[in-house]
This record gives structure tokens, sequence and C-alpha cells, in this order.
């Protein structure tokens, strides 16, 4: 029998340390998508994931059931992934010494997952996440939601804390952006209707 | 919601793009779609960006978390591991531990093989030399020598009685049977000092393959510990690799 997140949360407030790692296996992956996918590097996604289930877990005696448990697997990566966003502008630029080529110095290093790195290749995949990383964050974040998360404008506007009216405007500024930003890098629009993209919480799972 | 669609309302758009309008909404814009090509064009670019975005995967990663708690400690104890304990390196301090109990092993062994001398002989002697080579045909000659002296001796004895032998013949059998006595108890010492000796040395050998066992092992240790960061950066590598062939086929496609 599937127990539903409901139960495995009820079970898991009675001490039950396997159903909350039931709940982790069930949303691990939506959860690495989205931090991916809002500050663009795969260890840190992945360490904001591992930290968002351990502080949920930590939380569970203060949860009562007042929001869906993904809603508030949500909230607390995006929070985290904002504190992220915020210490990522406060450290100090790393200058690169004289007489060395910067770009050199690049190859040389290890392949690391941000953004900005896939910024020279043509990739479809490549050429969206550049587009993505250059919008503002709260956009770049309601798109993340209703494009990858199958999240409704409602629960967005919760997530973000904000106006329905508010989270529509976000959308379509960011979505027009995006298309101009990948009609500049050459690539021509797919005509067609929106097959891939998960409509609901349900199919966001398999993201 | 209105029925009626202002031409150019961005949000009613976004609704119809995302199909969370009413029914009666919807219609309104799709017939306005029809009278107005800029509308419609508007709304064909956003769901081709859509389509676009729908490429975007994240690069699969090995997540597997799971809240691990010991059943003796606070609750505040929590862990997230990812990997099996054995499969984890080692942590400084575990390293630094387990040389140290290597060391102190060394050290034990090294003070019991000073003190496990059984007796001032020649095995203990030759210990004592160092010449740990030449060690065992050292000691077994010179309890052979030892041996072959006290045979020496003896005959010389019986050579210097044997004329005390003819003239009293009854007490031939006698020396006799006291000669291969003393003969079987020679022979009986020498076995049991070899004995002795080969228990000792199958001992030390236990202990030195035993030591360097578990030097063996720590080294075998820290190695994969090395290893698994290597592999680790590889797999990247190769995953990046896959996400790359996997995005250029799909293009192709």
């Amino acid at each position: 029998m599937t127990w539903t997140d409901e139960d495995l949360v009820a079970r898991s407030r009675g001490g039950d340390v396997e159903s909350f790692n039931q709940l982790i296996l069930r949303w691990e992956r939506p959860i690495y998508a989205l931090a991916y996918r809002v500050i663009g590097r795969e260890e840190d996604a992945r360490d904001i994931c591992q930290e968002t289930f351990l502080r949920a877990f930590r939380a569970l005696p203060g949860f009562k059931g007042q929001a869906k448990f993904s809603s508030w697997l949500y909230r607390i990566a995006l929070n985290l992934c904002r504190d992220w966003v915020r210490r990522q502008r406060r450290a100090p630029l790393v200058e690169v010494p004289q007489g060395v080529d910067a770009l050199d110095l690049a190859a040389q290093g290890k392949p690391t997952e941000s953004i900005e790195d896939l910024v020279s290749r043509r990739e479809l995949s490549e050429a969206v996440a550049e587009a993505m990383a250059l919008l503002p964050q709260e956009q770049r974040t309601a798109i993340i939601l209703k494009e990858y998360h199958g999240m409704t404008f409602q629960e967005i506007a919760e997530l973000q804390g904000c106006p329905l009216s508010t989270v529509k405007t976000r959308l379509y500024q960011g979505l027009t952006v995006l298309r101009r930003r990948l009609e500049k890098n050459g690539l021509a629009p797919a005509f067609g209707h929106v097959k891939n993209a998960p409509f609901s919480h349900e199919e966001a799972k398999r993201v | 919601m209105s029925t009626t669609f202002r031409c150019g309302d961005h949000t009613a758009l976004v609704t119809y793009l995302y199909d969370e309008c009413e029914r009666a909404e919807r219609d309104a814009i799709g017939a306005h779609f029809a009278v107005c090509p800029a509308c419609a064009a508007e709304m064909s670019a956003l769901e081709s960006t859509r389509i676009q975005l729908a490429s975007w995967s994240p690069p699969d990663a090995e997540l597997g978390f799971a809240i691990t708690r010991a059943p003796a400690r606070p609750p505040s104890w929590l862990s997230m591991s990812r990997w099996a304990w054995f499969a984890q390196p080692l942590p400084a301090w575990a390293q630094v531990a387990a040389a140290a109990a290597i060391f102190a092993a060394g050290l034990s062994l090294g003070i019991a093989r000073g003190t496990m001398r059984p007796a001032p002989d020649a095995v203990a002697q030759d210990t004592r030399s160092g010449s740990q080579g030449a060690r065992p045909d050292g000691a077994t000659g010179a309890a052979l020598g030892a041996l072959e002296q006290r045979l020496r001796n003896e005959i010389a004895e019986l050579r210097a009685s044997a004329p005390m032998r003819s003239a009293a013949p009854a007490a031939a059998p006698a020396v006799e049977g006291q000669l291969l006595a003393r003969v079987r108890a020679l022979i009986d010492e020498s076995e049991r000092r070899q004995q002795l000796e080969l228990a000792l040395r199958t001992a030390q050998i236990l202990r030195d393959f035993d030591s360097q066992r578990r030097v063996d092992l720590d080294q075998i240790q820290r190695s994969f510990g090395q290893f698994e960061g290597l592999t680790g950066a590889e797999v990247r590598e190769q995953r990046q690799m896959l996400n790359y062939l996997m995005r250029v086929s799909q293009q192709a496609r």
C-alpha cells in the first residue's frame, strides 16, 4: 500500500524515521531539481537538497499540516537557495594574478557546473540555462516553479509571498525576456504544442 | 474573471497559456486570437518558448539521502548519510588513531621479543646478537655442537673405562644401558629445544605477518579514500559528457 504524504508525515511525527526517509525518497529529486535550476550549481544544489530535508526533519514537530508537505519543503528549499544567492553576492571576487591568462586558468581548472561556464556552448539546454540565469531572481523562481514543478499561480503566490497578479506578471515578463534572448542566440522558436512541461505536482515528481 | 478579453492583457494571456482560466474566459481569448494576429502571434511565441524551456534538465545527481539516528544518542545527534559507513573515507583523527595503534603494536612486539628470551642458551644468545637471518641455523648448529661435545665426552669416558669393562665384564651391560639412557636424554633435550625454537619462530612470523597485514590494510584504506575522490571527479566528467551527448542527440532529432 502506498502511503500519502500526510500519512508519512504523521508517522514521522510519531518518531518513525523510516517514514520520513520515504518522504525523502519521494521528494529529493524535485527538490534537487528546484535547487539546481535556481542556483545553477550541481554540488551546492545537492547540499541544499540535503539541508532542506535535515531542516524539515528537525522542524517536523512544528509542522501542523497547515500547508501541503511538498509546499512546506519547497519553501524551506527556496529559503536556502535565497540565502545561498545572498552569500554568493557577498563573496569577494578572486583576482587573477598578473601575467596569468584567466581563460587558460579556467581551462586548467576542474569542470564546474556554474551556469556562466556553459555560456559558450550552443546547445539548447545550455542556452536556456544561460538565459534563465540572467533573469531577475523572482522571475526565474516563478518560471521554475511553474514550468518544472507544475505549481498553480496560487501556490507560487503563497511561496513567493506576493499577489496572484504579480506572479502572472513575473511569468509573462520572464518568458518574454527568455524568448528574446533565445532568439538572439540564433535559436529558432519551436512551434507546436507544449507536451514536455509537467502540469501537476505528481508529474513534477518525475522531473 | 471577466468573460471579455482586452487586447494586450498580458496577465490574461498568461492564464490562457498555462490553462488556468475559466472556460468562458478561455473561449473569449480564443475568439480574440481569430481576429487579432498580434495576440495570436504573441501566444504562439510564448508557447514555443515553453517548449524550449522543457529541454533544460538538471544533471543526474547521486542523492539517496536518509536520516540516520544512533539509538543511544540524544535527538540532536542527527546526521544524513549518502554512503554506507564502510565506503566513507576515514576522517583524519581515525587515520591518526590507526597509525598510533599500529605503532603501539609494533612497539609492544619489540618489547615482547626482548622479554621472551626463554633461557640463556644458544637460541637466546643468537636473538640478542641480532643476526636474525642466521639465527635458526646457528641455533641448531650450536645445539648439535653441544650434543656432539657431550657425546664425545661420554665416548672418552667409556674408552677410559674400557679396561675396567674387561676386568669386570658383568658391569658392561649396566654401563651401556646408562649410556643409552643418557644419549636418549640428550636427544630428547635437543628435540625439545628445537620444538621450542620452532614454536618461537612460528609465533614471530605470525606476529610479523599480522602487523604487516594491518599496515597494508591501512594503506589500502587510505588509497581507497584517494581513489574515491578521483573516481568521483571522473564520474562527474563522464556524466557531463553523457549529458552533453544526450542533448546533442536530442537536438539532432
